[in-house]
């Protein structure tokens, strides 16, 4: 889906890529894990064309990207419909949204549940609606590769847990998604593929099984895991 | 906010801008009272004719124009910056235009004041678009060059004043702000810029819409933003000349018009598009109906009673419903 080869970048003489090659597979959630620093945040603007690297070669195989920045500010005093279809002028001259245009946007409240809160003010909505709502202007823009950065955060459990899950039903739609997740249980039980990045400026793309390793957390955290994986139990435990 | 709502709002601001309109034309030392029909359909050779011809709907004109392009110059700055202190007066734009008009009253004698007033103002908004986009483009960057640039220039106007006093008279008109005959710009064609400007806004209106979402959304299309905000401060460059041109330099109009319509109406450009137009061209025809009644014969000048009304509305608005500038 996307190839990355031979990527460098240094800022202010800090190196933060050198030679790497990263590749993110198709219709997956792709989960991009490391301690903070690393430059998670820089991949996704890498990878959505913010951030030009100094070498490398980016391929992409897709029709539209869509970057969610981990903060965003929400513009007050519309709703959550008119939020979803500002993204829609983006192409239009029109002052007025198309029938098809309409349908859609009903079409992917409905997809996210969030139909009954189509007419409440973007100010009144939980962080988990905000977010959902977010993903919804990804869906109406017709991105087929989501890089989301930090999705999850300031959430609640359960929310969470939503959020994540509808990320997943994204991938049966054909749609890649890459992920910064923090949490490390969240992630072993949500993602396809996992992409490290330590310190070291090391890059370990693997596949679940060969990725949670106590070794291969332990290169990219510096500190000790213990991973439990029996036929009914996978999970991690920090072991300090 | 539901349609109903938006367009009783919208219905609401249009009464207040014809009681303005009444008031500016028809009100005043000259009271038209009643007979106001009757002598709007019916104009003559007579006094009253010409009081209205000449003096009246003029001025009523040059303040409904002057207050609606500054909202939407405001409206539109705002809109690309994402700060409420984004304003024609305070971006030095404004002066700007003051400095082309000063220029031309101090090189020619007449005639042309119009071109140069727009030469201004598009060589101050190019020059504070340009100085802050040389390294990186920021928009925060964009209000302190454009705040420098509005010290700048205003100084240069000042002294040009000061070194001429036989010219000083007509230019201290642009200054201090007015909507009296200043014979900067024919009737007839302010109208027609004005027209043609309400036409370009028109067509852009849907693409501050997108320009709502998070700046960072944004960035992925990096090049389109960076067209429509060079487009933006065009589009609010030449609505400041034209205000410049009919009222002088007026401040805080530009902050207040595109700040309460936004508490009204949420933020879909188009409805705050009609309502900045109304709340604009009200103020600056209320004010003005003030300006020259309040100490009648003596008139106040226009940029005084704009804050004297302004700010108390403002305050008041600020109050009940909070910035909406927020994060």
């Amino acid at each position: 889906m996307i190839n990355i080869k031979n990527l460098s970048l240094k800022v202010d003489k800090l190196t933060i890529f050198e030679n790497a090659d990263i590749n993110i597979p198709k219709d997956k959630i792709t989960v991009l894990v490391g301690p903070n620093g690393v430059g998670k945040t820089t991949l996704l603007k890498i990878i959505s064309g913010i951030i030009k690297p100094q070498t490398g070669s980016i391929e992409k195989n897709c029709k539209e990207l869509f970057y969610l920045p981990q903060r965003i500010k929400y513009p007050s005093g519309i709703t959550l419909q008119e939020y979803i279809e500002s993204s829609f002028y983006k192409q239009n001259w029109k002052w007025f949204l198309s029938k098809e245009e309409k349908q859609k946007i009903d079409e992917t409240l409905e997809l996210l549940e969030l139909t009954d809160r189509k007419n409440t003010l973007i100010d009144n909505l939980s962080s988990g609606e905000l977010q959902k709502a977010n993903i919804a202007l990804g869906l109406v823009s017709n991105a087929d590769v989501f890089l989301l950065d930090e999705p999850t955060s300031n959430m609640d459990l359960i929310n969470q847990i939503k959020v994540l899950d509808i990320i997943k039903k994204l991938t049966t739609k054909g749609i890649s998604c890459l992920i910064v997740l923090h949490d490390i249980n969240l992630s072993a039980s949500y993602g396809d593929y996992f992409i490290g990045l330590t310190k070291q400026n090391r890059i370990i793309c693997e596949e679940k099984n060969k990725f949670f390793t106590p070794e291969t957390l332990n290169a990219i955290f510096g500190i000790n895991f213990k991973v439990i994986n029996s036929d009914e139990d996978f999970h991690i435990q920090i072991f300090n | 906010m539901t349609k109903t709502k938006k367009i009783t709002t919208i219905f609401i601001l249009l009464v207040i801008l014809l009681i303005s309109l009444y008031l500016a034309m028809y009100a005043g030392y000259k009271d038209f009272g009643y007979n106001m029909l009757y002598k709007a359909f019916n104009l003559g050779e007579d006094t009253d004719s010409m009081i209205l011809t000449v003096l009246r709907y003029p001025r009523a004109l040059k303040a409904f124009i002057a207050g609606g392009c500054l909202a939407l110059a405001g409206m539109f700055m705002q809109s690309v910056s994402k700060n409420p202190l984004a304003e024609p007066y305070i971006t030095g734009i404004s002066a700007g235009a003051g400095l082309g008009i000063v220029l031309s009253i101090l090189l020619f004698n007449s005639s042309n004041y119009s071109i140069f007033g727009f030469i201004g103002a598009l060589i101050s908004s190019a020059l504070v678009i340009i100085f802050s986009g040389l390294s990186r483009f920021s928009i925060t960057k964009l209000i302190l060059i454009g705040l420098s640039m509005n010290i700048f220039v205003s100084s240069l106007i000042s002294l040009i004043i000061l070194v001429n006093p036989l010219k000083s008279y007509m230019m201290m008109l642009i200054l201090s702000g007015g909507v009296t005959n200043n014979e900067i710009i024919s009737n007839k064609m302010l109208v027609i810029v004005f027209c043609l400007l309400m036409i370009a806004s028109a067509i852009f209106i849907p693409k501050l819409n997108y320009l709502r979402l998070d700046s960072e959304l944004l960035e992925t299309n990096k090049n389109k933003k960076y067209l429509y905000t060079v487009i933006v401060i065009i589009i609010a460059s030449f609505l400041t000349s034209l205000s410049v041109f009919a009222a002088g330099i007026l401040g805080f109009v530009g902050i207040i018009a595109p700040q309460i319509s936004r508490m009204l109406l949420g933020q879909d450009y188009r409805w705050l598009f009609i309502a900045n137009t109304l709340i604009g061209g009200s103020l600056i025809l209320l004010a003005d109906y003030i300006a020259r009644t309040v100490i009648y014969p003596l008139q106040v000048p226009l940029g005084l009673v704009v804050a004297f009304i302004g700010a108390p509305v403002f305050v008041f608005f600020l109050t009940r419903k909070g910035d909406m500038f927020r994060d």
